[in-house]
């Protein structure tokens, strides 16, 4: 049985951690509102982006069809799978099933006969892939708990420039889709090539009432050519969106992993109380048995 | 004589630049310098990168390094959406230079014809352009 000492010193280092958790989740909740005032920031401006798209597609009719980062390609060989994860860990299986969920699409896309070409967003994944052995197409971290438009675009280049340049024929991301604090879901989405009819759809309705009163605008450049600069912003912004809803999940992760590491903290202590109480009482009684058994020895 | 204002505004990824009434934009698309002023006529553009000038009165005009974007003009209304926008005196020389002899470094490395390297020309384009404007701030 530990003594009474052992135990105490037990309870002292279970206070310590929890007073760490504890602050590591004040740390995360504070994070998580910055990075959710992101996300709202981010909102207008991609709203009035697929605006633009949009009405640079009903203008540039069926020419659509033919910019190459909206056309599907027949044969697939090489498929790129884009994981976002972060830089740090202690945020439960916040990037473990990010790496799972890559792991599993690399391997229908190799069932189906192409092979996977790996880009890894945060530390965490890199690392895990590389332990894998898988080697990797690119690679970005040092921002994943505040990324910038800036590290968007550089995802942006290499992916944009792999598929149009014929390394990848189309392109996977899997991110952290933000729910809410405690719910966050590992998503995928295809990210190339873009949907056309996702581009041409966007802000219809709106846009159908919007011509019927408007003059047809003057285009710099022409209409599917302005289309064709318009696409590759998209899919950076979409990268960008990605890179903002997996920071706050991991803000949000990592607040919930911390909140019931404190809990479990509490219990230890709980527990260990208890134990150092009755390691007491069993003292005391044992001294007591000791008085009595020796008064009746006097006696 | 002063000119009729406007509403225009600014948005980057990253926020709101600038939402306000201007008398006049400037800025450049691919055809080259624009300037807008109150009542122009519908336009759908592609901006490069540039200083951008907004002018607020003939004397108060706020000079900001735009990045590649779009610009909307409608019911005479500016809306600029632009990969950034940062008001010239707050531009990172350090960081633009680095950016400059990395665009540099991929020029040489990357395929001709490649997408690749023309986003490294772009990058590099963006790089002098706004080292030029922090050149020229210091000279005012």
């Amino acid at each position: 049985m530990a003594t009474q000492r052992e135990v105490r010193n037990r309870i002292a280092s279970f206070k310590n951690i929890q007073k760490i958790t504890r602050a590591m989740e004040a740390v995360s909740a504070a994070r998580l509102r910055r990075a959710e005032k992101r996300i709202a920031a981010l909102r207008p401006y991609a709203d009035a982006l697929r605006r633009m798209a949009a009405q640079a597609a009903s203008d540039a009719g069926p020419e659509i069809g033919r910019i190459p980062l909206l056309a599907t390609r027949e044969r697939e060989e090489h498929v790129g799978v884009l994981l976002i994860t972060a830089d740090r860990g202690l945020a439960g299986a916040f990037n473990s099933q990010i790496v799972r969920s890559g792991i599993q699409l690399a391997a229908q896309i190799e069932s189906d006969g192409a092979r996977a070409v790996w880009f890894a967003s945060g530390r965490r994944g890199i690392s895990s892939l590389t332990f894998r052995g898988r080697e990797l197409a690119g690679s970005f971290s040092g921002y994943t708990d505040r990324p910038g438009y800036r590290d968007a675009r550089r995802i942006g280049d290499a992916v944009i420039s792999a598929f149009l340049d014929g390394a990848v024929d189309r392109v996977e991301v899997i991110y952290n889709a933000y729910v809410s604090p405690l719910n966050q879901v590992a998503t995928r989405a295809t990210l190339l090539p873009a949907s056309a009819a996702a581009v041409r759809a966007a802000g219809e309705g709106e846009a159908g009432d919007h011509k019927a009163r408007r003059a047809l605008p003057e285009y710099e450049p022409e209409p599917n050519q302005l289309l064709r600069e318009l696409v590759p912003h998209y899919i950076e912004i979409s990268i960008y969106r990605a890179l903002l809803e997996s920071a706050a999940s991991e803000h949000g992760a990592r607040m919930t992993a911390m909140r019931s590491a404190t809990e479990n903290a509490g219990e230890l202590i709980q527990d260990l109380t208890l134990a150092m109480n009755r390691a007491r009482q069993a003292e005391i009684t044992q001294q007591i048995l000791e008085v009595v058994a020796g008064a009746g020895e006097l006696a | 004589m002063p000119h009729t204002k406007f509403p225009c505004e600014v948005l980057t990824p990253e926020g709101e630049a600038f939402n306000d009434e201007v008398e006049q934009v400037s800025t450049r698309t691919t055809l080259g310098l624009i300037g807008i002023l109150a009542n122009h006529a519908p336009l759908l553009a592609r901006l490069e990168p540039t200083e951008l000038r907004l002018y607020r009165s003939d004397s108060e005009i706020l000079r900001y390094a735009q990045g590649e974007g779009f610009m909307q003009v409608a019911d005479s209304r500016a809306l600029l959406l632009v990969g950034e926008a940062t008001p010239i005196e707050e531009l990172d020389r350090a960081e633009l230079e680095s950016s400059r002899a990395r665009a540099l470094q991929l020029l040489e490395t990357t395929p001709e014809d490649s997408e690749a390297r023309a986003r490294a020309a772009r990058q590099l384009k963006r790089a002098e352009t706004f080292l030029g404007l922090i050149g020229a701030d210091a000279r005012h």
